[in-house]
């Protein structure tokens, strides 16, 4: 029975590692982008694997990243980019229908790993979910570290190809642009938006970031 | 600069874990939103307004256009970062 139990737990396991491809394909060039970035950024390659060893959370390290280059303090910008999490909040109560969470299945909980786990959770039997989850997560978390890695060790040999630091440098406006499609036709959002980017051009970046923080908290509760 | 980064770890792993444990009721709802198009902005355009402001406009272009042919964030997010490479290349950025 245990031999079993552990078979089906093994190859769910399997399963979610296979479907993860399509996600650490998306992971592996927005995970080099910000090696890259946080090492121009003044931290350490150390530091940008830690970031992305500990955090795993795409949007909130180039923000955390970008915010350390203009100047903030850390725990700022470590303030602002966990605001930016806030939204990972919910993730968890979609999937509970089909998946009590545990420590591991959370950690790997990403916007992409929560968009195909919602896809595919209701069709698996119930044992195979948390096997499954934690297999998808810790695909894109390998896709993810590895890339990271590859950005931070090489970013000197990358940064000396002028065009493909140019392309990289794109890479962050490019992943925000995806992430932000779903939400540019709400009011809120692009109000949050239009401070933010007054702010920015004034030369106040991260205040930017928490007024339009500030206006998400407030225009959410009416 | 450790204590931020485990500020931002351990609170990315709380918010993530306790909603889906225990249930909370999060009245929250549109500050991810918001700052995430408040990121798209600061992160596409800096002063002053130039040229690259165009480059950065038509290569976003490029990336939604990626995203609607393809369906992959991945595929999506590398034809921008080529053709704002190309455009820099073209335009002397």
């Amino acid at each position: 029975m245990n031999a079993h139990a552990n078979t089906a737990g093994r190859a769910a396991w399997l399963a979610g590692l296979a479907a993860a491809w399509p996600v650490a394909l998306g992971y592996l060039p927005v995970a080099v982008a910000f090696g890259a970035l946080g090492v121009a950024s003044g931290l350490s390659p150390w530091l940008v694997q830690l970031i992305s060893l500990t955090v795993f959370a795409g949007a909130s390290q180039f923000a955390f990243a970008g915010l350390i280059a203009q100047g903030t303090s850390p725990l700022l910008a470590a303030a602002v980019a966990l605001a930016l999490n806030v939204r990972h909040a919910f993730y968890g109560p979609a999937l509970r229908p089909y998946l009590r969470g545990g420590p591991l299945a959370a950690f790997v909980l990403t916007d992409e790993v929560f968009a195909v786990a919602l896809q595919t959770l209701p069709k698996l039997p119930q044992r195979a979910r948390s096997g499954y989850l934690v297999g998808l997560g810790l695909g894109a978390y390998a896709a993810w570290n590895t890339g990271t890695a590859l950005g931070a060790f090489s970013a000197e040999g990358l940064a000396a190809l002028p065009y493909v630091s140019k392309g990289l440098s794109f890479a962050l406006p490019a992943l925000f642009l995806l992430l932000a499609l779903p939400y540019l036709s709400r009011p809120i959002p692009l109000a949050a938006g239009t401070a933010a980017l007054a702010l920015h051009l004034a030369g106040h970046t991260a205040w930017g970031l928490l007024a339009a923080g500030l206006i998400g908290l407030i225009g959410g509760r009416r | 600069m450790i204590a931020a980064i485990a500020l931002l770890a351990l609170g990315t792993f709380l918010l993530r874990l306790l909603p889906w444990r225990g249930g909370a009721a999060l009245p929250a709802r549109q500050a991810g939103p918001a700052l995430v198009v408040a990121l798209l902005a600061v992160a596409t355009v800096s002063p002053p307004a130039g040229i690259s402001w165009l480059i950065a406009a038509l290569s976003l272009g490029g990336v939604y256009l990626a995203m609607r042919a393809f369906g992959n964030p991945g595929v999506a997010v590398l034809c921008g970062m080529g053709l704002y490479a190309l455009l820099a290349a073209l335009l002397g950025v």
